[in-house]
């Protein structure tokens, strides 16, 4: 009907001919929407370092041997750590404000034992002509020693003791952490290319002058000596370290303690000591000056020692050995109160004047702490109270001389340990990049360190990251940033027991962990928080079809042109991985 | 094939013969035959459409308009206060440009109650872009029904078909219905040119800004004015075919004529039975039939007027305020005919409500009309109780 | 599974393009394009007066990619019922008619045509996306507007002070079908029910809570919150209807108190502690009908 070129080519009807698209909408925004990767709570709260979301991400894709390559890139041993660790990764989870937290423990566990019954692949690394030498084979000097290996260095571990693991067989009873376990994780990391001598002890075997042939030299030779209590009578014969008494059990041997055991302490030694004196029939008191809630053991142990029958005398601290005909009878000790915090924020024990009461004990086992004993070191290597001062990558005031672990002021944790191992790794390949003149990889920390305590990670290092990553931020993701209304809830699985009886009858593992199958479950609990996970609710929920995939098939595009800046993308990302900025900025 | 019929069964009939596809209709007296034969028509086979029973007059046209505009040959039917209800979706359908087909039976407004007839009802609607034929026959009813599908869809605009209530609608009279071959060779089914299609698929009706509307109501108007050539095409065709002739505007013994009725609908059977007779007197009276009320043949209208010295219009209807709207239009038509030849019209309004305009009304009118210098007044009422 | 990854179960393909006319953060083109990915591309969209007269574009754009109808305030259903009697008598069953209006479009002023379409059982899905006001034209109250909600034409002063309509019943009344309510907040809801609507011959009713941020007075982003909220609490619940008589809840309404959800948006402002209270009466009262409704048919 319509005659052409006439009317100013309009038709006679209302019909189109084009598509809103001639309309840039974009223009309207004042804010705009911007994909930003952040840290997750746990990995933050991890000092080995783990890309634990990375890993639960991948799982959640099925992709089991990427996320086990994932985790081997940062944590030398998860079998031990899936076990022994404290998690703080846990602690910090954010889906504790939703339901529970998901137990990283357990899924890091599985991963381990899953790790251990295959040969998985060592990363080739263009060799490095540097070697260095650790002392000790604790989790720190294995951590660097590993991590060194896997940079292309000859790594050789000193162990004074005649087999590797540090505290972690000397320590660490076998009901935690079974030996067969250790066994071969640490074949694992030999395997990986690290050396270790057992039965070397630097000093006496070996003088500190021929540790000089090393390009670097890492010590990690742990605190063993117990700390004393100051009670009088310490030196009774009932009385003794409670660090000894577990080398002694945990090298096999089961020393008669009698019938009733006094332990003094409340960090892990002091529950490790009460829980194997149990299993060798004693009944067991531990003492401790403040009260539960200050306890520094793992809060598992503790409540696994209750279940084992073992019995607390909270704001209790021990004055006096109470001996009779010549052996120990008990000990003496004073009430406590709680003052004010020290300087670790805990409130202070204070002793009162009344209140002294006697507890009956065959045997006391002290448990309140270990120091170093790092005569071996030249003086040149400076020390702050029986500890190495080093700096954040683990370097002392004498060049080519690192430590980390115990002997230095770092929490007495197996992550902390394994950490600082893998901070002093990096350290020394910065150290021996730079003296050979070759490139270093990142010389900014930001790029290879996270969340609040700086923990490093390995792929960033390297810069191998096999996970996309968009405009990472090292900001923590807290649950306020987060949209839990995308999440549903699901239980966490507790970890399996064994039986009451059995767990008495010897030093069978008591954690059975979970099944792989709830492993599996725990690791879909993760929220992925603070990194995109291609969930596309930010594409779906766009009003304006603003949002696409990339064509590479990875990420998301957003159309300026069209985006109008409502936001409701960024409210909606499920992670907080999404911020609106104002526009322009 | 003759058939006795009622005005009513005559659009039926060139519904049916129209092969409409989508028939949407609320029923209203004087309206409700055409939509019952139409149901049964539909309901036993006997035409292939869609009866969409509605629950009002209102929704009959936007479901016409649904229909036409995915390309469907609609109608529908309706009367008075049905056509008023209509009416914002009369106007939707004409910018629309769908040919949606529309039979009203001409029936008085409302209050108080009046089902008889009265245009009042049809030409209200006059500026809704409708084009509007108003019936003498039931034969005139039937082919104008199949000739207004042809009209609407070659200039893509409505067609209103008028008939008077009773008088056509309820009156039975002889009725020559066209074979369905004849109707389908001049009627072929409706290719629409622009429609609803998952293939090309477009937006229709969409909000036009001051920047363009005025070129669409353009060509709205062009399409108005080119459907009175388009008219007369398809009367001739239709006058091959069967031999019947119909035009916009009928000349009926104008020769000569110094006074000369304007007369629209069955008025104008009326009327001619008194022109006879005035004829057979030797009085110079003629008559013309306004068929096409819109678009107005203005044109035709001046051709055939100029130079009469008296016209007498006579209106079935009222614009109160004014005047008759047939007398208002023809009024303003001639006024570019030079003052010479301009003839003086008289308006008269007649037969409202239903009321009967019998030839001694039409015998007043023409004695009155030669009677006066000048009329009175615009509005000249006649039967009426003064 | 702790995210239900919905992704896998929304078509890649729009039908709807970039740089309609919509607010930021409207509900309405969400709506849309979530119902248009569950019916496809063989669909016709019939379109009364109401925002998305706008959100469509201006002659001569469209922002649908499926061939639309702009038709009269008051006419969707009727305009649909004619477009696809055409189809039909062209031979044409596949193509799905979709009339799509908002709340005066559905519960006022297009209630008629609805009713009549709806009593003849034509083949159409009509969808209401519900603002619960006449927003096109500026927030004036519609009867989807709840009770106690500012408008421009229900001012503080004098709020609306009758409930909102409950076309939900009035359209399982009519025995159609399928009648259904989701949310933009409910992508999969929504989906599932439009593709079950799609497989379902006559009349079928999806009404669809779509916040409109300058109408609600709230902020551009929290129009899916919003809508999640409504439905938490049970103001808006998401149910669906066969032929009238088999009511089913389609998710969880968890029944959290309303306050929260009135109180975060401006409409609500001037509300009183006692008006809120008699709100979450009003919603339990209606809960518990809709239960028995659930549980014994109506």
């Amino acid at each position: 009907m319509a005659e052409a070129g006439r009317h100013g080519g309009i038709p006679p009807v209302a019909i189109s001919n084009t598509t809103t698209r001639v309309n840039r909408t974009g223009s309207w925004k004042y804010i705009r929407p911007v994909y930003q990767d952040r840290v997750a709570p746990c990995n933050a709260g991890c000092p080995v370092g783990i890309d634990i979301e990375g890993y639960m991400n991948l799982l959640r894709e099925g992709r089991d041997d990427e996320a086990m390559d994932l985790l081997l890139r940062e944590n030398p041993m998860p079998a031990v750590t899936g076990r022994v660790c404290d998690h703080p990764c846990e602690t910090h989870c954010n889906r504790r404000f939703f339901d529970e937290p998901v137990s990283i423990h357990a899924v890091e566990r599985m991963l381990g034992d899953r790790i251990l019954e295959r040969d998985m692949p060592t990363p080739v690394t263009a060799l490095r002509p540097e070697s260095i030498g650790i002392v000790g084979s604790g989790p720190a000097g294995l951590a660097c020693g590993y991590h060194l290996a896997r940079l292309g260095y000859r790594a050789t571990v000193y162990e004074a003791a005649s087999e590797a693991g540090g505290m972690l067989r000397l320590g660490i009873p076998e009901y935690r952490l079974p030996r067969d376990i250790l066994d071969a994780q640490i074949e694992r990391i030999r395997a990986e290319g690290v050396e270790i001598r057992c039965g070397v002890r630097v000093g006496p075997d070996v003088p500190w002058g021929e540790l000089a042939r090393y390009d670097a030299v890492f010590v990690a030779s742990g605190a063993h000596q117990g700390r004393s209590t100051g009670m009088e009578g310490e030196d009774s014969d009932g009385v003794r370290s409670g660090l000894h008494f577990l080398k002694q059990v945990n090298a096999g041997g089961r020393p008669d303690v009698g019938g009733r055991v006094v332990v003094v302490g409340g960090g892990n030694t002091a529950i490790d000591c009460a829980r194997t004196a149990r299993r060798l029939g004693a009944e067991v008191l531990v003492l401790y000056r403040r009260t539960r809630a200050e306890m520094p053991a793992i809060d598992e142990e503790i409540l696994e020692a209750e279940r084992e029958g073992i019995d607390f005398e909270f704001l209790a601290a021990p004055n006096a050995v109470a001996e009779g005909n010549g052996r120990l009878r008990g000990v003496e000790c004073i009430r406590m109160v709680l003052g004010e915090p020290d300087d670790s924020g805990r409130r202070r024990p204070v002793p009162t004047e009344e209140g002294q009461f006697t507890v009956i004990a065959d045997t006391i086992l002290t448990a309140i702490g270990e120091i170093t004993d790092l005569g071996f070191l030249p003086p040149d290597v400076h020390q702050d109270r029986w500890q190495i001062v080093v700096d954040e990558l683990g370097a002392t005031n004498t060049p080519v001389v690192f430590a980390g672990g115990d002997v230095t002021d770092s929490e007495r944790t197996v992550a902390h340990a394994l950490g600082d191992g893998k901070r002093a790794a990096l350290g020394i390949d910065r150290f021996l990049r730079s003296t050979a003149g070759d490139p270093v990889p990142a010389v900014d920390p930001e790029r290879y360190c996270f969340g609040p305590e700086g923990n490093i990670s390995m792929t960033r290092w390297r810069d191998d990251d096999p996970l996309r990553r968009t405009s990472p931020v090292n900001r923590v993701v807290e649950f306020e940033d987060m949209n839990p209304d995308h999440f549903q809830h699901a239980d966490r699985h507790p970890d399996h027991h064994l039986g009451d009886v059995q767990t008495l009858a010897g030093f069978d593992e008591v954690n059975q962990g979970l099944t792989r199958d709830e492993a599996g479950e725990e690791a879909l609990r993760c929220m992925n928080c603070g990194v995109c996970n291609q969930c596309e609710l930010c594409l779906i929920f766009c009003p304006d079809m603003a949002v696409s995939r990339s064509e590479d098939g990875w990420g998301f595009v957003i159309d300026m042109d069209y985006c109008k800046g409502c936001g409701v993308c960024a409210a909606e990302c499920p992670r907080g991985a999404m911020v609106m900025t104002r526009e322009g900025l | 094939m003759k058939k006795v019929i009622e005005g009513n069964h005559a659009v039926s009939w060139g519904v049916k013969l129209a092969r409409a596809e989508v028939i949407s209709a609320y029923p209203i007296t004087p309206q409700t035959q055409i939509v019952e034969r139409l149901s049964e028509m539909c309901a036993d086979g006997s035409l292939d459409a869609r009866y969409i029973h509605v629950e009002s007059e209102h929704s009959a046209m936007a479901a016409c308009i649904g229909a036409s505009a995915a390309g469907a040959r609609t109608f529908t039917a309706t009367s008075s206060q049905g056509l008023a209800l209509m009416h914002e979706l009369l106007h939707w359908a004409a910018l629309g440009r769908h040919p949606v087909v529309l039979a009203d039976v001409n029936r008085a407004m409302g209050p108080g109650w009046n089902i008889w007839t009265d245009q009042n009802d049809s030409l209200s609607q006059r500026d809704t872009g409708w084009i509007q034929f108003y019936c003498e026959t039931n034969q005139e009813v039937l082919d104008t029904t199949i000739m207004g599908f042809k009209l609407a869809e070659t200039v893509d605009l409505p067609v209103m078909v008028v008939l008077d209530a009773f008088f056509l609608s309820h009156t039975a009279a002889p009725v020559d219905i066209p074979d369905q071959e004849l109707v389908d060779g001049f009627l072929p089914r409706r290719e629409a040119r622009y429609k609803l299609d998952g293939e090309d698929p477009h937006a229709f009706g969409a909000l036009v800004k001051p920047d363009a509307y005025m070129e669409m109501r353009l060509q709205q108007q062009e399409a108005m004015e080119r459907a009175q050539g388009v008219l007369a095409d398809i009367e001739a065709e239709w006058e091959q075919l069967t031999g019947r002739r119909y035009t916009a505007l009928e000349e009926y013994r104008t020769e000569g004529a110094d006074l000369i009725l304007v007369t629209s609908s069955t008025i104008t059977s009326t009327a001619r039975e008194v022109i006879d007779a005035r004829r057979a007197a030797g009085e110079t009276v003629g008559l013309v039939k306004a068929k096409m009320f819109r678009p107005l043949p203005t044109e035709r209208l001046r051709a055939v007027l100029a130079g009469v010295p008296r016209v007498a219009v006579l209106d079935r209807n009222v614009s109160p305020g004014h005047g008759g709207i047939f007398a208002e239009e023809i009024r303003s038509a001639l006024y570019d005919v030079p003052p010479d030849d301009r003839p003086t019209l008289f308006g008269y309004v007649v037969g409202l409500g239903g009321r009967d305009v019998t030839p001694p009304v039409i015998e007043e009118i023409i004695d009155g009309t030669r009677a006066a210098e000048r009329p009175e007044r615009q509005d000249l009422w006649v039967g009426v109780a003064p | 599974m702790s995210q239900v990854m919905i992704k896998d179960s929304i078509p890649q393909e729009e039908h709807l393009a970039s740089g309609h006319l919509a607010c930021a953060g409207c509900a309405a083109p969400i709506a849309m394009k979530l119902a248009l990915k569950a019916l496809g591309d063989d669909t016709m969209v019939i379109l009364p007066a109401c925002c998305w007269s706008i959100i469509a574009g201006p002659w001569p754009q469209s922002s649908l990619k499926v061939p639309l109808y702009h038709t009269a305030f008051e006419t969707a259903a009727a305009t649909a019922s004619g477009v696809k009697a055409a189809l039909e008598m062209r031979g044409n069953r596949h193509t799905t008619v979709m009339a799509w209006a908002g709340d005066g479009g559905t519960l006022d002023i297009g209630i008629q045509a609805l009713s009549g379409a709806a009593e003849r059982n034509e083949d159409i899905i009509h969808c209401c996306y519900d603002n619960e006001a006449y927003m096109n034209t500026g927030v004036q109250r519609s009867s989807g507007t709840p009770w106690g909600a500012w408008t421009t034409t229900s001012p503080r002063e004098h709020p609306k002070s009758q409930p909102k309509k409950d076309i939900l019943s009035i359209m399982a009344a009519h025995r159609i079908p399928y009648a259904a309510t989701t949310s933009v907040a409910h992508p999969v809801d929504l989906m599932e029910k439009m593709k079950k609507a799609k497989e379902i011959r006559g009349t079928r009713f999806i009404h669809i809570l779509a916040p409109c941020p300058p109408g609600w007075k709230t902020e551009s982003d929290e129009t899916i919150d919003l809508a999640r909220h409504a439905v938490r609490a049970r103001i808006f619940p998401l149910m669906e209807v066969e032929d009238g008589s088999r009511w089913r809840f389609t998710v969880d309404h968890p029944g959290e108190p309303v306050e929260p959800y009135i109180r975060r948006q401006g409409r609500f402002r001037h509300l009183s502690d006692e008006d809120i209270s008699r709100i979450q009466a009003e919603v339990d009262a209606r809960w518990a009908v809709l239960e028995r409704r659930v549980q014994y048919g109506t």
